[in-house]
């Protein structure tokens, strides 16, 4: 018993021992490969590669390594992508943004993804001077954090009120029932959104119903709508939650249109709800069958490295690392920090996939919305 | 001078909270009961302090000491009920507990709801303010981040040795005893004259107040909380590092923090296979060290090893 457990020990101790050299051994490679910069801009992307957000986070890398790919190819100033996960976890977010901005030495970083996140790691990306860019964030307050936060999503404070408005205008509609994940921060985020807009608007909300992520029975809520009878049925969900919803109203006999937020700007929440889609509102300024060449390209490059269609957050990490391109170039410098910063806020033209593009004064975007509409299996403009 | 990376210094300080929080639950697991309320009382310590700083301007210090008070006045209350309970009944009504703790959190119009209270004021700031105000900032030729970062990291230790050596005391003093004599045998402490309630709400209450310390310096640390911060994932995050570490000698649940918080950062090199890898060992430590890595006997030997041979007083009971 006694040299068994000595025996353990050495081997729990030797353990010990690689893990210690394992973290030497990175940092000393990391310092030599400094050095050679040259033309090379090291971006960090913190994204959720691993976890629940993992679905969103992967898109997200998807975007952003297919835009490198193509800078990489044509332009002078090359990029280098360090990928971080941040498992949709605050710890882990934090770690990584420090990581990647004093042990990589990143020039620029694009993320993290949620909401969350970005609220626990963006204030040391602005402690350390080190722009970051989210291109998912679409809380309320994102770039509050500091001056060198920015975001290219679309807050849905933005996204929101233009889809809502412009279905009013079209549908008419008097009275609205609210359905929204109540333990989700950027859900709730929404359901404010909407209380305002239909506040402004006039329209009567007949019911507020609310669920929790992952739920996967909704006819409580749905059964007490239904008697309530509203013109149209507002949902604040991700696209598994959405596309639940959808089936079991339209299951249940409602024909009413759904609005929904960018949950919904998704190949995936269509694949889901199949048939029950039809009539789903949604405002972005993704929208894959835009009549565009930069959008057409896109969508074909990404086809053919991937097999499958972009989402919303592919396009939004694709034109966020062009963004940062764009801001790198226009700084001409591979090293300088607060130059890049001031740059990307100069942004004022700039072109992509999810159209034009320029950052207002509080860095967040300035871009078209495009309201759309499910008909026959396919987002169409409402027009 | 590479330690003094902000990145190094923020791993430091995850794993000196996640000490803290080990050995919050090494406390109540010494009368031998299994509470896994400790996220939720380390959410309220979050909150309070958080809440106190933001909305009503206080201090930093009473922020967080308050938070820990309040998590020891809520377990005083819950404890009254729940500490007469056994084993799995006890850790599934505290389990409860913390979740119904982050409901309310996630409903209440105070702590935002799911939004999380953000710009949370950050002790790494605040520190970092005093040693340039003071000029030792300046004199070690510090930039403002590192000295706050590194300010943050020196109190938390003090405070986590603050809080082993209370422990240490504890464990040598009568009440440690009574602590050990429920663990080993809670009827036969009873029928010896222990007022086994009153031990089990005490160390059940202790357990609660280090577990809002921590989670009041977690949140001055972080900027942000949001309720997911303290779900069940997080009790089971607090529970491993005593586990994993050894949860019958107070340095387990150290060592155990130390290594689990590390090893994810150690293991970012292979990108998505890690949380393959981390999961890989923890079922190779436990196979090969069911009791954890840190045993009683173990300890001892560590102890007469580092006191040249001296005999090891108490602790080396099998």
């Amino acid at each position: 018993m006694e040299k068994k457990s000595v025996f353990k020990k050495i081997a729990a101790m030797s353990l010990a021992a690689v893990m210690l050299l394992a973290v030497a051994g990175c940092g000393g490679g990391e310092k030599k490969k400094e050095a050679d910069g040259g033309n090379t801009a090291k971006i960090g992307l913190v994204t959720a590669t691993t976890g629940g957000a993992a679905a969103y986070g992967l898109a997200i890398k998807k975007g952003s390594e297919l835009a490198v790919e193509e800078i990489n190819a044509k332009s002078k100033t090359k990029l280098a992508l360090l990928i971080e996960d941040e498992k949709g976890v605050k710890n882990e977010a934090i770690n990584a943004m420090n990581k990647l901005i004093h042990k990589d030495n990143v020039l620029v970083v694009s993320g993290p993804m949620l909401s969350g996140t970005m609220f626990a790691a963006g204030p040391i990306a602005q402690q350390a001077g080190v722009p970051a860019l989210g291109t998912s964030t679409t809380a309320e307050g994102i770039t509050d954090i500091g001056n060198f936060i920015f975001r290219n999503a679309v807050p849905e404070s933005i996204a929101i009120p233009a889809a809502v408005e412009k279905a009013h205008k079209i549908l008419g509609f008097k009275k609205v029932a609210i359905m929204y994940s109540n333990n989700n921060d950027m859900q709730v985020s929404v359901f404010n959104t909407y209380k305002q807009v239909f506040a402004k608007l006039g329209t009567e909300v007949v019911a507020i119903e609310t669920f929790a992520d992952k739920d996967t029975d909704y006819s409580a809520q749905l059964t007490k709508i239904q008697q309530l009878n509203p013109d149209i049925l507002a949902v604040a969900a991700l696209y598994q939650e959405g596309s639940l919803i959808l089936k079991k109203a339209r299951d249940m006999g409602m024909k009413m249109p759904v609005i929904g937020n960018n949950g919904f700007n998704s190949p995936e929440f269509m694949k889901l709800a199949g048939l029950a889609a039809e009539g789903a509102i949604v405002g972005s300024p993704w929208f894959p069958e835009k009549q565009d060449e930069k959008v057409q390209n896109f969508r074909k490059a990404f086809k053919a490295k991937y097999q499958h269609e972009p989402d919303q957050f592919s396009a939004q990490a694709y034109d966020g690392i062009y963004l940062l391109h764009a801001a790198i170039e226009k700084a001409g410098t591979v090293s300088d920090r607060k130059k890049v910063r001031d740059s990307l806020a100069s942004i004022k033209d700039f072109s992509g996939v999810t159209g034009k593009f320029a950052f207002d004064d509080k860095r967040n975007p300035k871009m078209d919305i495009n309201v759309l509409i499910v008909k026959g299996g396919k987002f169409v403009e409402l027009k | 001078m590479d330690i003094l990376n902000p990145y190094y210094l923020q791993i430091v300080t995850f794993i000196l909270i996640n000490a803290i929080l080990g050995i919050s639950i090494y406390i109540t697991l010494s009368t031998g009961q299994m509470s896994l309320g400790n996220a939720g009382f380390m959410s309220l310590g979050a909150y309070a302090s958080a809440i106190l700083t933001m909305k009503l301007g206080l201090p930093l210090a009473f922020g967080i000491f308050t938070g820990g008070v309040l998590a020891a006045l809520v377990a005083l209350l819950i404890g009254l009920p729940t500490t007469r309970l056994q084993g799995l009944y006890l850790a599934i009504a505290t389990l409860g507990f913390g979740e119904v703790i982050r409901v309310v959190a996630l409903n209440l119009e105070i702590t935002n709801g799911a939004l999380g209270i953000s710009g949370i004021p950050s002790l790494s700031i605040t520190l970092g303010k005093v040693f340039n105000s003071t000029g030792l900032a300046e004199a070690l030729s510090l930039d403002f981040q590192v000295a706050g970062q590194l300010g943050l990291v020196v109190l938390l230790l003090l405070i986590l040795i603050c809080v082993l050596t209370f422990q240490l005391l504890l464990e040598k003093s009568r009440i440690g005893r009574a602590f050990a004599a429920i663990k080993e045998d809670e009827h036969a402490a009873e029928v010896m004259g222990v007022n086994v309630v009153y031990y089990k709400m005490l160390s059940f209450i202790i357990g609660a107040f280090v577990a809002g310390l921590a989670g009041a310096l977690y949140a001055h640390s972080t900027f942000f909380i949001n309720p997911t911060d303290f779900s069940y994932h997080k009790v089971v995050d607090i529970l491993l590092y005593a586990v994993f570490g050894g949860s019958n000698v107070i340095w387990g649940p150290v060592l155990g923090a130390f290594i689990l918080t590390l090893l994810p950062e150690v293991l970012r090199f292979m990108a998505d296979y890690r949380a393959m890898l981390y999961g890989a060992l923890l079922v190779i430590m436990m196979v090969f060290r069911p009791n954890g890595i840190l045993s009683r006997e173990l300890a001892a030997k560590i102890r007469t090893f580092l006191c040249f041979g001296k005999k090891s007083p108490g602790g080396d009971r099998q």
